[in-house]
């Protein structure tokens, strides 16, 4: 016998939609309670550890650079802004802020010499000498970390690796594959011939000399035609340690 | 840090590139003034007044990674130096250089200090003296060049502030000095 639709058979389905529907929102309200109690709980551990190790984080370049990543990974960036509870409780914000402004200075101040580009490791150096008075130490880590919250200044203030070393570019030359292989091929001595890099890559005689001297022209190579083979040699700056005075 | 004696070398000195001069103009314009600030310390220090571009300078010469000035790039440097008025060439074929690492006037101004500290005032020194006496010792002035003190006391004399005798020989040449 086929059972008709009535009112009866309506009203139980809409009261069962209600039914679920308020059970669904229980669910979710707990859920999201959870969440919150949660993310709270969260909160105050990561402020108790930040407050537990304050003196590690500004001090301990490796610390600091470990407590980033913890960061990292679950999605705080401490550097986002220089309000909120992050820079009072660390200053960790003033402390970037400064790196930069001390960045750009080195450069500025090594651009004649090195013609822009500068060695990560060597900034670093430079950084640290500065800082001596501050004493607390500066690790690369930090460096780009600095480096990476100039970029908003759109300055050009950049990184690139080339071969196994990372340099900071301060002025906005673009680099094309070719220089950029050149230079690699510079880390080995610091210098490089026009035999050498023809040789080397197996390039027709315009196009090493042209790199070069573009390279030249930039400021980034100098020439150096004393040595006893008579042979001109490119030196840069960049790629050689303690070039700068 | 490379040494010259007990002069403390620069980084840039141990960087061949250095030694050859650089076609590109900013290039070339810092290490003109890196070299040109090096001959001016090493000269004050060693108390070097004369360069003869011409014979062993031991600045123009890195041993160690076997470069030297050219000397194209020695004059280049020196003739830096000359229009800054840090130095004068002493000759019309740019074959020696006097180098002031103080200027003439800054010369008669340090003279007049000596003058005054030493109480020296209206009495008579020979230009030797000052020079090599005991009263200069341990002063800038002492082991000065002749030339150089000269045209410093011609200058003191100019304002008024000394005068100078004629002696005999060009040793016993005497300045008396009025406050």
């Amino acid at each position: 016998m086929r059972r008709r639709p009535g009112i009866g058979g309506l009203q139980t389905a809409a009261a069962a939609r209600d039914q679920y529907r308020l059970l669904g929102e229980n669910v979710a309200k707990i859920r999201t309670d959870l969440m919150k109690e949660q993310l709270t709980t969260f909160r105050t551990q990561l402020e108790d550890f930040a407050r537990k190790h304050k003196n590690d984080i500004r001090k301990n370049p490796a610390f600091r650079s470990q407590f980033h990543e913890m960061c990292a990974k679950i999605g705080v960036d401490p550097l986002a802004s220089n309000k909120g509870f992050w820079a009072e409780l660390l200053g960790i914000g003033d402390f970037y802020y400064e790196l930069g402004v001390q960045i750009v200075d080195i450069c500025l101040a090594t651009r004649s010499l090195n013609g822009g580009l500068i060695n990560l490791q060597e900034l670093c150096t430079l950084l640290c000498q500065r800082r001596k008075a501050a004493r607390d130490s500066v690790s690369e880590d930090d460096c780009l970390r600095a480096i990476s919250k100039l970029k908003v200044l759109g300055s050009g203030f950049e990184v690139i690796s080339v071969g196994k070393k990372k340099l900071v570019r301060s002025v906005p030359t673009e680099l094309n594959k070719d220089h950029n292989e050149i230079l690699e091929l510079a880390q080995a001595q610091g210098y490089v011939t026009v035999e050498e890099v023809e040789r080397r890559f197996s390039w027709p005689s315009g196009r090493a000399t042209d790199a070069l001297e573009t390279l030249l022209e930039e400021g980034l190579a100098m020439i150096d035609d004393g040595h006893r083979d008579s042979k001109r040699r490119y030196w840069f700056p960049c790629v050689s340690v303690s070039a700068s005075a | 840090m490379q040494k010259l004696g007990d002069f403390k070398l620069p980084q840039f000195f141990n960087y061949p590139p250095y030694f050859t001069l650089q076609p590109v103009r900013d290039t070339r314009e810092k290490q003109v003034q890196l070299w040109k600030e090096l001959i001016i310390d090493y000269c004050k220090t060693q108390k070097i007044f004369v360069i003869g571009i011409e014979e062993e300078f031991p600045l123009f010469t890195n041993q160690v990674i076997e470069r030297f000035l050219s000397h194209e790039a020695k004059e280049t440097f020196l003739s830096a130096l000359v229009s800054e008025g840090r130095a004068e060439w002493m000759d019309k074929g740019h074959k020696r250089c006097l180098i002031l690492w103080h200027r003439i006037q800054e010369w008669a101004d340090l003279i007049m200090r000596f003058v005054k500290e030493t109480g020296l005032e209206d009495s008579v020194m020979t230009i030797e003296e000052i020079r090599s006496g005991i009263e200069s010792r341990g002063t800038e002035l002492h082991g000065m060049d002749r030339t150089v003190l000269t045209r410093a006391l011609k200058l003191l004399e100019q304002k008024g502030k000394a005068a100078i005798f004629k002696g005999s020989s060009a040793d016993d040449e005497g300045v008396k000095f009025s406050a």
